[in-house]
């Protein structure tokens, strides 16, 4: 288990990292997203004794590793990948042994096995050197667990990868983790790896951690406006709620009244968050059980991964995402007046301070 | 003109001939050069990675310090070995004036910075986070810079080759503390500069040439050495 409290690292004039409360159990994987310059890797070189924090505690297996002491003991129960695969101008398998080596007892046999787990037994007597990125990520990701260690930490290592090797190697990385039942922190921005691989997950910007929690929490049930925005909440209304009956708030934000389900009370000032895939577009006013209907106006259609992205407006600022099909059906023009409906329980609130 | 080939035609008589004289005298040279280089090379190396890994105050005045030292007059540090060892000096009862290791003590103190500085600027140049991969995959401080020596072979060798070039050309220290005795101290560069004096050409033709040769082959065999399994571009 890693335990981190208090923690507090000054970085630099424009830069700290300050973690109050972060348990990450063991055998699980523990993925942080965040912005660049969020303070991620940061927390890991702290995790991996690379930085000492200025104060707070750092445990992890029990042990306080904030002090900096006996760091190679340490060092020796984990691996740490890092964004770059760093290796050595020798063979792959030269490579995948080196940890081994390094520890005084190089068992070729162990080496030989990671090679095979990660699907390079066939690059064995390659030069690292030569490899394609790809290739050079699956050898860091075996030479990072030839030494059997208890906790890894991942640092972006997929981020330079196309999406179809990585999801190969996700998938094969998932379960040799899960196997293995290895502590692993995973530091990503990527929305799609965090999903793939994470137990459960924190959201991290200017060194602070916005919300942990289980993943599809984090993604639906965002605890500020800042997570909301990192997580892909692409509309986020200020309002008020008004009113309240049971759990249906009437929220007024611009001059619309948003209805959504929400344990907040009338009178509070509240960020409503919608996802896009939430929103559903019709080219005519239909009565369907969704709660909130609005009349709205194309204002820009684009690309957006496999599906479309349409920013509308409808007095605020609403974006849905559609498929090509539904374009196609729909006939949807940049300009034309459509409908686009959500239910209550699409909305997200969160509650804004001093509103 | 006539006297330069004339001078040519002896020196490789003297060469081919295997002169007893000129042979003990490239035996000095080769020992004392080699041997101040390994010293060198046994200091400077640790000692520039040291400094380009670790974080301390007052890195940048001491990397300033070996900048200045990679220059060092030769003369200047052949006068202060010289006041150094001589009898009245604080190391006057090693009696290593004017005798081979006072020759290589000097030239330890000429290549040193030199090959400490080459080094230096060899390990800064690779990423630190290189570095700190290597300790993260359980490395000692030790290990991780052996390892880390390595990988940029290239550099450290070019820094050891320009080490051995700085020694084995130089003429000023070693003139100064071994003071070219024949038979005890003469090394190939001092000889040459007392044949030349003399206007004996042709003998100063020989060892200039036997200096350029023998230059060359041990630079030749550490660039084998540097450019064995050089990894391909592309």
């Amino acid at each position: 288990m890693v335990k981190i409290s208090n923690l507090n690292l000054e970085y630099s004039k424009r830069f700290s990292l300050s973690v109050d409360n972060l348990v990450i159990e063991e055998g699980k994987i523990f993925t942080i997203i965040g912005p660049n310059g969020a303070g991620k890797t940061t927390l890991l070189n702290v995790i991996a004794m690379f930085d000492r924090p200025q104060g707070g505690r750092v445990e992890v297996f029990g042990r306080d590793v904030s002090d900096g002491k006996n760091s190679l003991s340490f060092r020796r129960q984990m691996s740490f990948v890092f964004s770059q695969p760093y290796l050595l101008n020798k063979t792959v398998y030269e490579n995948v042994l080196l940890p081994l080596r390094l520890r005084g007892f190089a068992d070729g046999k162990r080496a030989e096995e990671m090679l095979d787990l990660f699907k390079i037994t066939h690059l064995r007597n390659d030069n690292a050197a030569l490899l394609s990125q790809g290739e050079r990520h699956r050898v860091t990701l075996a030479r990072a667990f030839v030494s059997n260690p208890k906790l890894l930490l991942l640092d972006e290592p997929f981020s330079s990868l196309d999406r179809r090797y990585k999801e190969s190697l996700i998938g094969d990385l998932r379960g040799i983790i899960r196997s293995n039942r290895i502590t692993a922190i995973f530091v990503t921005q990527d929305h799609a790896e965090a999903l793939s691989l994470a137990d459960s997950m924190a959201v991290m910007k200017d060194g602070k951690i916005l919300q942990q929690g289980r993943p599809q929490d984090i993604f639906t049930k965002p605890a500020s406006k800042e997570a909301a925005d990192f997580v892909g909440v692409e509309t986020i209304v200020e309002g008020v709620i008004t009113k309240k009956e049971e759990n249906l708030c009437f929220i007024k934000a611009a001059d619309n009244i948003l209805e959504a389900v929400s344990i907040y009370n009338a009178g509070d000032d509240v960020f409503a968050c919608i996802r896009p895939e939430d929103v559903v577009i019709s080219r005519h006013s239909e009565t369907t059980s969704a709660r909130n209907h609005f009349k709205a106006r194309i204002v820009k259609i684009e690309p957006w991964g496999l599906e479309y992205k349409l920013n509308l407006n409808c007095g605020f600022d609403l974006t849905a995402s559609v498929t090509k099909q539904s374009i196609e059906g729909l006939g949807l023009k940049t300009g034309q007046d459509i409908f686009a409906s959500f239910k209550a329980t699409a909305i997200h609130l969160i509650k804004r301070e001093g509103g | 003109m006539y006297f330069i080939l004339e001078g040519f035609r002896k020196g490789a008589v003297l060469i081919f001939g295997l002169n007893s004289e000129v042979l003990a005298i490239l035996k000095l040279s080769l020992f004392v050069s080699i041997a101040a280089t390994f010293v060198a090379v046994c200091i400077g190396v640790p000692l520039g990675s040291v400094i380009a890994i670790k974080k301390f105050p007052l890195k940048k005045i001491i990397i300033a310090l070996i900048n200045t030292g990679m220059g060092l007059p030769p003369v200047v540090v052949g006068l202060f070995v010289v006041l150094f060892l001589s009898r009245n000096g604080p190391f006057g009862f090693l009696q290593w004036l004017y005798t081979p290791k006072g020759m290589v003590l000097a030239q330890v103190i000429i290549a040193t910075p030199l090959i400490t500085g080459l080094s230096l600027a060899a390990v800064q140049s690779v990423e630190p986070k290189f570095y700190r991969q290597i300790l993260a995959l359980g490395a000692t401080t030790r290990q991780s810079i052996c390892v880390l020596l390595k990988e940029i072979r290239l550099s450290v060798l070019a820094a050891v080759i320009a080490g051995f070039g700085s020694i084995i050309s130089e003429v000023g220290a070693v003139m100064m503390v071994g003071g070219n005795i024949k038979g005890q101290t003469r090394v190939l560069t001092t000889a040459t500069v007392l044949e030349t004096n003399m206007g004996n050409f042709d003998v100063a033709i020989a060892l200039g040439l036997v200096l350029l040769t023998m230059s060359f082959i041990v630079n030749l065999a550490l660039t084998f050495i540097q450019q064995h399994k050089v990894r391909p571009n592309g």
